[in-house]
């Protein structure tokens, strides 16, 4: 008995914790507004809102004994009651001071223990104040209060799941429209959700559908030509030895007719099966995608009061105007946006808008404005923009911040132009450095939110004029789950790129293709752009798909390359992939709990044929191989620099293990020659000039302990860095490597490229 | 114990078998007396597992030569294997992902986490997923033989050194050579959560 009621008195706190929040922000909410339009025909109607929500918040921390939560309710109650029946306004000093009360009550609702009330009592001193200060808190006044808490009848949360309830927070940000009635019902989203993956897998099940039915179809079409081919026969004179051949035809026939005839109406009934089926799935998973659709006025309510409180720390007037709240985005985008947001409008408080003071000099008014506006565009996407009518962006500041923290050339920077300098303000690379961050601030903040918006497929951009303001624009596809990709093979493997980041595809001749410093570039509208392969970048690099890949690709699609050029932000990168196939209208689903963050990839789709195949995230994918660029030294970020491709040497006596090694090297962009055994190589290693040698232990002639032994003692070689790789495991064979002056020693059977091209890049 | 159990299991069978045969020829007094004796084989039995106390469920498989086991409670399901999609940049241990009814779960190869001899993937591969409140992934087993209960005292917690399986991945070992994997502990272990951040 008593462990359930322990549970059932935690399931309440938990309900009351959810219902005291609602309270809370409606009461915020609507101190803002009324703190905007003290003297306004609404404030009669937020008053009395705000005094019921002080009110039923008080009820709900009794039932849940949070005498601490009561007490500093009580008073609120009072104080907003004279409010009301006695057309008393507020000044600046008592709304901070209620803002504080609430503060200190959003706090407590958090905190799950009862504090004594002593810690409050200072606070509560200070809001009775409020009303003491006018005239003192009559016996008549008190008696007034009683008189509504009798009225109202007394509010216990439930402890249900689901709570009818009307959305007061929507009567409240929508005050000046009409508010909608609406009957809303609760439902934990832990609920929501394998619904909505049940509707998502009856998509592949309507996919399946089709091609069963068109199977069926061909069935059908068989059976007809199978039977055109029987009447050719029948035509054809029998002798009377065919007689019993003829009469096995005419059986056969109307057996066929009779197939034909129930295929036939089998596959009717399944084509119009197959429509209704279609259209019911497809609502429904409409339905189900608009039910994780919320108002953008979910996220945004605690705006007004994060400016406000901001505004005022700084000593800074400022408005904020938020336009289109009524926009439903997919959930998952909007708990996403919070924090980008949040740290936009911080931007714009913290560096757009100058003190009162400093925007009067030039002419400007006193308050500042924010316009923060949610827009739909191309019926699917989300443009939201955050302006301000501030101080706008000091490029001059930027580019010499970008040009101290090395992100930008000094004689780069006439070549800069204003939209590439405003794109700076993103790099992480420029926030990390303090100076920018004093300057500026648009430091790690934006970097961050650049980052957000970019793993939600969407887009980030700034526009700013000295004095006149900042304008951020993001752009974001509405639901999460579904946009469209392009289907591309590399090195047999399959994956989707995000259309979003897809600039254009291309199949050029390799005559196109120019090898610039070591790296295929492609002209594209004069822009010299790397290419990439993909299956590198990615590391991909099987040998025996490696090869298999080629051998196909050269018999089939002659000497065209097949390139995609990818954007982000106003980077351009061309990725080399095998195969471009189609384009489609993806589902994308999130990786399974164990694979929290994969590098490259941002999660998986379901193909009609039950296939899984990875999407690209194009962000990482541009990092990679920007990083892969870096780590081999071939191409700085636009610069390119000279590079050495090193030359390697592989001993080994045994073809198989010799091409293998070979391959893998040369995969990974090094020259490689080839010896048999520790003789040859010994003669090749005097001869050419070579980086480093790979070679194997046991080989005829000369081994490689004694290779290994001859070159360190060789005067001109000594330098000359040695691998050995091979099948001995025992420690003698290890230690006499190190003896003999080998820099490093692998074991084939813990032997994978990774470890072998690791070995290499330390060495040279 | 288990070896008792079995066989006042047999006896109870016996005795009801005994009850049944005479039941054709038997008056309503005898038929009453045959009843109470019947419920009584009965619930001879319900009394029989309410003592076994401490016993744990679990799913037995096998990898490679050896016999392994995990506990039911951390099983969500057995799923045959198709078809999988290996992903780029993961350590070897994490064969790839599948689709199971719209849901993707990422597949670890045992045998890799545990430095055993691969045999590659034969028809019978099946994935048993495994799931708590916090991690979920599913498990390749060659094939499953099914699920038993068996008691805790039978298990030899003391020997938990296996070559190759690092002991915390243990729970212990039974007297005919039955590894029980520590499911929590696998499920738990942070070398198991890939989160590959890029700066």
């Amino acid at each position: 008995m008593d462990t359930k009621e322990e549970e059932f008195l935690k399931r309440l706190q938990a309900m009351f914790k959810i219902e005291a929040q609602e309270h809370i922000q409606v009461i915020s909410s609507g101190l803002i507004e009324l703190e905007k339009n003290p003297q306004n025909n609404m404030s009669l109607e937020l008053i009395e809102t705000i005094f019921r929500e002080a009110h039923s918040l008080k009820g709900a921390a009794r039932s849940v004994n949070r005498n601490d939560i009561e007490s500093i309710c009580q008073v609120l109650e009072t104080t907003f009651a004279k409010v009301k029946n006695e057309q008393w306004a507020l000044t600046a000093e008592h709304f901070d001071l209620i803002h504080k009360a609430i503060d200190t009550i959003s706090k407590m609702v958090s905190e799950a223990v009862s504090k004594t009330s002593d810690d409050n009592r200072e606070l509560i001193k200070m809001l009775r104040s409020i009303t003491q200060s006018d005239q003192p808190v009559t016996v008549k006044k008190l008696s007034k209060d009683s008189k509504h808490d009798a009225q109202l009848p007394a509010e216990v949360p439930s402890a249900k799941e689901v709570v009818m309830e009307k959305k007061s927070s929507e009567e409240i940000v929508q005050a000046e429209l009409k508010p909608r009635q609406l009957e809303t019902v609760r439902i934990p989203t832990e609920k929501l959700d394998p619904l909505f993956l049940q509707a998502e897998q009856m998509i592949q099940s309507k996919i399946a559908f089709t091609q069963r039915t068109i199977d069926l179809k061909n069935i059908y079409d068989f059976v007809g030509s199978w039977k055109t081919e029987l009447r050719k026969l029948e035509t054809r004179h029998f002798t009377d030895s065919g007689l019993q051949l003829k009469e096995i035809i005419n059986w056969t026939n109307e057996k066929l007719d009779e197939t034909e005839r129930s295929i036939s109406t089998v596959v009717h009934a399944m084509e119009s099966d197959q429509r209704s089926l279609g259209r019911m799935i497809d609502d429904h998973v409409d339905s189900m995608k608009k039910v994780l659709m919320l108002p953008m006025f979910t996220i945004i309510e605690v705006f007004p009061k994060l400016v406000r409180d901001l505004a005022r720390s700084q000593g800074k007037e400022v408005e904020l105007i938020i336009l289109g709240k009524e926009i439903e985005v997919d959930k998952r985008i909007l708990e996403e946006l919070k924090d980008p947001l949040t740290h936009l409008l911080r931007n714009c408080i913290d560096h757009g808008i100058k003190s009162p003071e400093e925007r009067l000099k030039i002419k400007k008014t006193a308050q500042g404005t924010i316009i923060l506006k949610f827009t739909v565009i191309d019926g699917r996407n989300l443009e939201i923009s955050i302006s301000d009518d501030g101080a706008g962006i000091d490029i001059d500041k930027v580019i010499s911040a970008a040009v101290k923290s090395g992100v930008v050339l000094k004689d780069n920077v006439e070549k800069i132009s204003t939209l590439e300098s405003f794109a700076l303000i993103f790099k992480s690379g420029i926030s990390t450095s303090p100076l920018i961050t004093d300057i500026s601030g648009r430091g790690l903040g934006l970097a961050i939110v650049r980052e957000k918006v970019e793993k939600l497929g969407g887009k980030i951009s700034v526009e700013s004029q000295p004095n006149i303001g900042t304008t951020f624009h993001l752009v974001l596809p509405q639901t999460l789950s579904t946009f469209r990709g392009v289907l591309v093979k590399s090195a047999e493997h399959f994956f989707f790129i995000p259309i979003f980041n897809v600039e254009r595809v291309l199949r050029v001749k390799d005559e196109e293709i120019k090898t610039v410093e070591n790296r295929e570039t492609i002209s594209i509208d004069q822009e010299i752009v790397g290419i990439f392969k993909l299956s590198d970048i990615l590391g991909l690099n099987d040998r025996a798909i490696a090869k298999f890949s080629q051998k196909g690709h050269k018999a089939s699609s002659s000497n065209l390359t097949q390139l995609l050029v990818l954007s982000q932000g106003n980077k351009r990168i061309c990725f080399k992939v095998d195969d471009i196939l189609d384009e489609h209208q993806i589902l994308v689903k999130e990786l399974s709990r164990q694979l929290k963050n994969v590098r490259n990839i941002s999660g998986a789709t379901v193909l009609g044929s039950g296939k899984v195949v990875p999407v690209i995230n194009v962000s990482d994918l541009m990092k990679s191989a920007m990083d892969s660029a870096l780590s081999t030294g071939k191409m700085g970020n636009e610069i390119q620099l000279a590079v050495k491709i090193y030359k390697i040497l592989v001993v080994d006596d045994s073809i198989t293990s010799r091409s293998l090694i070979k391959n893998i090297l040369e995969t990974a962009g090094y020259d490689v020659t080839t010896a048999v055994d520790g003789a040859e190589a010994f003669t090749k290693v005097l001869a050419g000039e070579f980086d480093l040698v790979v070679s194997d232990i046991d080989m005829p002639r000369m081994n490689g302990f004694e290779l290994t032994a001859k070159i360190k003692k060789d005067k001109k070689l000594g330098e000359l860095p040695v691998v050995l790789v091979t099948a001995l495991e025992s420690r003698e064979d290890r230690e006499h490597g190190i003896e003999v002056g080998a820099d490093a020693y692998i074991i084939k059977s813990s032997f994978d490229q990774s470890n072998l091209l690791d070995v290499l890049n330390k060495l040279l | 114990m288990k070896n008792n159990q079995i066989k006042s299991g047999q006896e109870d069978k016996i005795k009801l078998q005994e009850v049944l045969s005479v039941n054709e020829v038997a008056s309503p007094e005898l038929k009453r007396k045959i009843l109470r004796a019947r419920a009584k084989a009965l619930a001879l039995e319900v009394k029989d597992e309410s003592a076994q106390q401490e016993c744990i469920e679990i799913i037995e498989f096998r990898l490679g030569s050896e016999t392994y086991a995990v506990e039911t409670e951390f099983v969500r399901e057995v799923y045959l294997l198709n078809n999988f999609t290996p992903l780029p940049g993961l350590p070897d241990f994490i064969l790839g992902i599948i689709n199971i009814r719209g849901q993707i779960i990422s597949i670890v190869d045992l045998k890799k986490l545990f430095n055993l001899p691969a045999n590659g993937l034969g028809e019978l591969n099946k994935i048993i997923v495994l799931q708590n409140e916090k991690m979920e992934f599913g498990i390749l087993a060659d094939f499953i033989l099914g699920t038993r209960s068996i008691q805790l005292t039978s298990v030899q917690t003391s020997y938990t050194s296996m070559p190759g399986i690092s002991s915390e991945y243990l729970k212990g070992v039974t007297s005919d050579h039955l590894i029980i994997l520590n499911a929590k502990n696998i499920l738990e272990d942070k070398k198991i959560l890939i989160n590959q951040e890029i700066k």
